[in-house]
């Protein structure tokens, strides 16, 4: 096992005028366990970073670079946010990502995948999406990942700072379990839970200075403050939601019982009848909506409000920040900011999504000192959270029992209670299978290169259609075949609606503005020609494509077609990734319809919410580079894929539909001139 | 120097696939204008830029080679999967689109990422885009009309995508989401040279 070695390494990154890392030398000998410490800051992602080879010299000044991994996965890396590290529409095949870019046999890349996620202590389906399990299993999908390239370093990045404790457990226990045998160092502000299996604490200071390092008896006794005070245990759950000027109430419960779901219909409903209410999402960088920290907290031409906003800015210690760009703030400074935006605009409820996950011990205390604040000034203040040290502040706690237990009781099995299934299944199905579908239709059968050719094949032949009983004519196999792929009334609705719409668009501005006197019959006939035309274009395409599957579809063009793999993977982990980015444009815009920033139609409100989508996609991007970096993508320029991407007797039959909708419309056309009369 | 890193790569397709997302909504800026456009058709044009911004926002973030393309491929591609109305045509319109604002860039050999350069991209972007919608959209709309929405495309693929790409590209420097790349490097640079003059 080699040793990890930081040799005066010097770091400046791009947009920052101080180096994160300012001469650091950090040896850690090969299979030592060692916890990185200090606030938020001072540069423990960075020395991670560094650790795992993957500082950029692209990316900003880099001076006595480390020497990087000789192999594609030798360092593992895990991130704070495990979301960010998705790439893989399932379980399994996010695990396989790593052996994918490695070019390993597929034989064993099943292996390894099976393995990684039984080390991993993964207890869902290899089948189940990535993005839809609990954060706790969501970082063990992401640990599995790493293992599944037998790293000889583990690096994590506050791996358990964002879940609730039960979830943190169950992930400490995993990470601990997987390394032995390795190097394991770990980013984390939270020293207590992982002491017992330490070999060795460093606390980093800014600029990564190391301000104490040894065997962590020693440093705690050095640094007491690292040693952490239980908190009081907080009111009793309540069965009812209290929202009530002046009181500060949590509502607590597993991730996944339901508490975002339930802000965020608070604030549907009060939308509706247009009361007083903010909601400050999870990521406060989403509730910006100025260029300015000034311009957050309202209009400065009103003196009253000013000095509201001033005083304010004081009370958050943001007043020397003023003038700066919101998104330009630390992650705590970000969280201060948003609450302090929201008071300002005097609301009668302030709801919080975990306003205190993954904060230090003392950014957390000046978060809550402001939501003590609002609470005193009147304020009717609600905040999911599963911090005991925000519990333990609140005045009243209303507890959700949203996910149930594993093993369900006897009585409600007899009742026949329709709970949702358990998230840990008793023995999970490890293997690595095609992406799961909603309903089996024949068109799922055909492979995707056939379902686009059927789509492509039938756009070319539309453009035989040459007369209106002849584009009637046309539409005859893409009727009748229609069923073999659609999978139910309501769907079809949805799918063709838009297509329908814009033929009959098509017909109308046919007959307005063609060569044929405006609206004359014949101007009509035009029309309804065009339309068909169009319908026989796009709709045979439209109706092949609800059966293809993305990830099925990369496995044809890399692994068959052989287009370049890293294009073709970075391509279907955006699209696997696109019900993820939904979800952050529908927290981003009703963010800002609730700020008053207009209603879901103006403009004014859309090109803010798309400038602050593409601030979060593009640090998502950042964070999802890491990680794939971390797992050899930067060098899978061959690589293998999981599965093979197969034709079988099915796609003779699409091949001969395929061709049939190219040539159709042309013997359509031909048989309409031919028929006497 | 032309190699696509990880992030270059990420970056382009995280930006396609943004857009992919936000045009869903933008669909209400079409309803906005709907009563002029269902009277005057070639008013449309007048909107055409907005589709070709993953495009040009891609070139001046990214600024290699392949990175608007990318990004306009993808968001046609999630259109269309996510239900677009124009099917497999979403898809050729996303080549052009990108292939355009790729020339516009190419012409000056990936070495200029100004304004003009960025309007220029949008101007050929949008003449393609209306060959492809002249000839398989609106075959039978009379060249006067035809015309006429050729000069609401190139305007709209000058001033939309043009300008509001390069100005949204500075709001995205402003919040350091740049900072990791090209288009963040030459603020790095003229901001440290500036802070070196000043003092």
């Amino acid at each position: 096992m080699r040793d990890l070695l930081l040799d005066g390494v010097r770091w400046r990154p791009t947009g920052r005028d101080e180096p994160t890392l300012d001469g650091l030398r950090l040896h850690v000998p090969g299979g030592q366990k060692v916890l990185l410490t200090g606030v938020s800051g001072s540069g423990k992602s960075t020395v991670l970073r560094a650790l795992a080879g993957l500082l950029d010299p692209e990316a900003g000044d880099l001076e006595q670079a480390p020497t990087g991994p000789s192999r594609p996965g030798e360092r593992g890396l895990l991130l704070q946010n495990p979301a960010h590290a998705v790439v893989g529409a399932t379980v399994a095949r996010d695990a396989a990502i790593g052996p994918e870019n490695a070019a390993l046999p597929r034989p064993e890349i099943h292996e390894r995948v099976r393995r990684a996620l039984e080390a991993a202590a993964v207890d869902v389906d290899g089948s189940r999406d990535p993005l839809a399990v609990s954060g706790g299993q969501q970082q063990r999908v992401a640990l599995a990942g790493a293992l599944a390239l037998h790293p000889e370093a583990m690096l994590l990045d506050e791996p358990t700072s964002m879940l609730d404790p039960e979830a943190a457990a169950t992930v400490r226990r995993a990470v601990l379990a997987a390394s032995a045998g390795r190097t394991l160092v770990i980013a984390d502000h939270h020293v207590e839970p992982w002491r017992e299996h330490l070999d060795r604490i460093v606390v980093l200071g800014p600029g990564a200075q190391v301000l104490a390092d040894g065997p962590p008896e020693e440093v705690l006794a050095r640094r007491p403050e690292l040693q952490e005070t239980e908190p009081a245990p907080g009111p009793a759950p309540e069965a009812e939601l209290r929202i009530e000027p002046g009181l500060l109430t949590v509502v607590t419960g597993a991730s996944g019982a339901g508490k975002t779901t339930l802000l965020r219909s608070l604030a549907a409903e009060a939308g509706r009848r247009r009361g007083s209410l903010l909601l400050v999402p999870q990521d406060p960088a989403h509730f910006f909506l100025a260029s300015t920290v000034r311009g957050e907290l309202g209009d400065a031409a009103d003196p009253a409000a000013a000095a509201d906003a001033r005083s304010l800015l004081d009370r958050a210690g943001l007043a020397h920040l003023a003038g700066a760009n919101p998104h330009r703030l630390s992650g705590g400074e970000q969280r201060r900011l948003a609450i302090i935006a929201a008071l300002a605009a005097r609301p009668e409820v302030l709801l919080l999504d975990e306003p205190t996950v993954g904060l230090d011990a003392e950014r957390r205390s000046a978060v809550l000192a402001l939501l003590e604040e609002a609470r005193d000034r009147g304020t009717a203040v609600v905040a999911a959270s599963h911090d005991p040290v925000l519990v333990a502040a609140a005045g009243s706690r209303h507890h959700l029992e949203g996910t149930p237990s594993p093993a369900p009781t006897a009585a409600s099995a007899s009742a026949g209670a329709t709970t949702p299934a358990p998230e840990a299944s008793a023995e999970p199905d490890r293997r690595i299978l095609p992406v799961p579908r909603a309903a089996h239709r024949p068109a799922d059968a055909l492979n995707p290169l056939m379902l686009c050719l059927i789509g492509i094949l039938a756009a070319v032949g539309s453009y035989a259609v040459s007369t209106w009983q002849g584009g009637l004519l046309a539409l005859l196999p893409t009727v009748l075949l229609a069923p073999l792929a659609l999978r139910s009334v309501r769907g079809a609705v949805w799918r063709l609606t838009p297509v329908l719409l814009s033929a009959v668009s098509i017909a109308w501005t046919t007959a307005l503005l063609s060569e044929a006197p405006a609206l004359s019959g014949e101007a009509w006939l035009l029309g309804l020609k065009e339309a068909c035309r169009i319908t026989a274009f796009v709709a045979p395409g439209v109706i092949a494509l609800t059966s293809l599957d993305v990830t099925a579809l990369g496995d044809a063009l890399g692994g068959r077609l052989r287009w370049p793999a890293r294009p073709v993977v970075a391509v279907v982990a955006a699209l696997v990734r696109a019900g993820h980015t939904g979800r952050q444009w529908e927290i981003i815009t009703s963010t800002r319809v609730l700020r008053g920033r207009g209603g879901r139609r103006s403009p004014r409100m859309l090109a803010g919410a798309t400038l602050a989508l593409l601030v979060d996609s593009l640090r998502g991007a950042e964070q999802q580079a890491l990680a794939l970096d971390a797992r050899g993508f930067a060098t899978a320029t061959r690589r293998t894929w999981a599965l093979p991407s197969r034709f079988t007797r099915a796609d003779l039959v699409g091949g001969a539909v395929a061709v049939l909708l190219l040539v159709w419309p042309a013997l359509a056309q031909l048989l309409w001139a031919s028929l006497p009369g | 120097m032309t190699r696509m890193r990880t992030i270059d790569l990420l970056v382009s397709v995280a930006i396609g696939a943004a857009f992919g997302v936000a045009f869903l909504g933008y669909g209400a800026l079409y309803s906005l204008i709907g009563p002029l456009t269902a009277a005057f058709k070639p008013a449309e044009g007048i909107l055409a830029g907005i589709w070709f911004l993953p495009a040009v926002l891609a070139a001046l973030i990214v600024r290699k080679p392949g990175a608007a393309l990318l990004a306009e491929l993808v968001a046609a591609t999630l259109e269309m999967i996510l239900g677009g109305q124009w099917g497999w045509g979403t898809v050729v319109s996303g080549l052009l689109q990108g292939g355009g604002v790729e020339i516009g860039f190419l012409l000056f050999v990936y070495r200029r990422f100004t304004l003009p350069v960025a309007m220029l991209g949008g101007v050929i972007a949008a003449a393609l885009e209306w060959v492809w919608e002249r000839f398989s959209y609106y075959p039978e709309m009379s060249w006067t009309f035809a015309l006429l929405l050729l000069a609401f495309f190139l305007v709209s693929g000058a001033l939309l995508c043009g300008a509001l790409g390069w100005a949204a590209v500075r709001a995205l420097g402003a919040t350091g989401a740049l900072d990791a790349l090209p288009a963040g490097r030459d603020r790095d640079r003229e901001r440290r040279a500036a802070a070196t003059t000043a003092a």
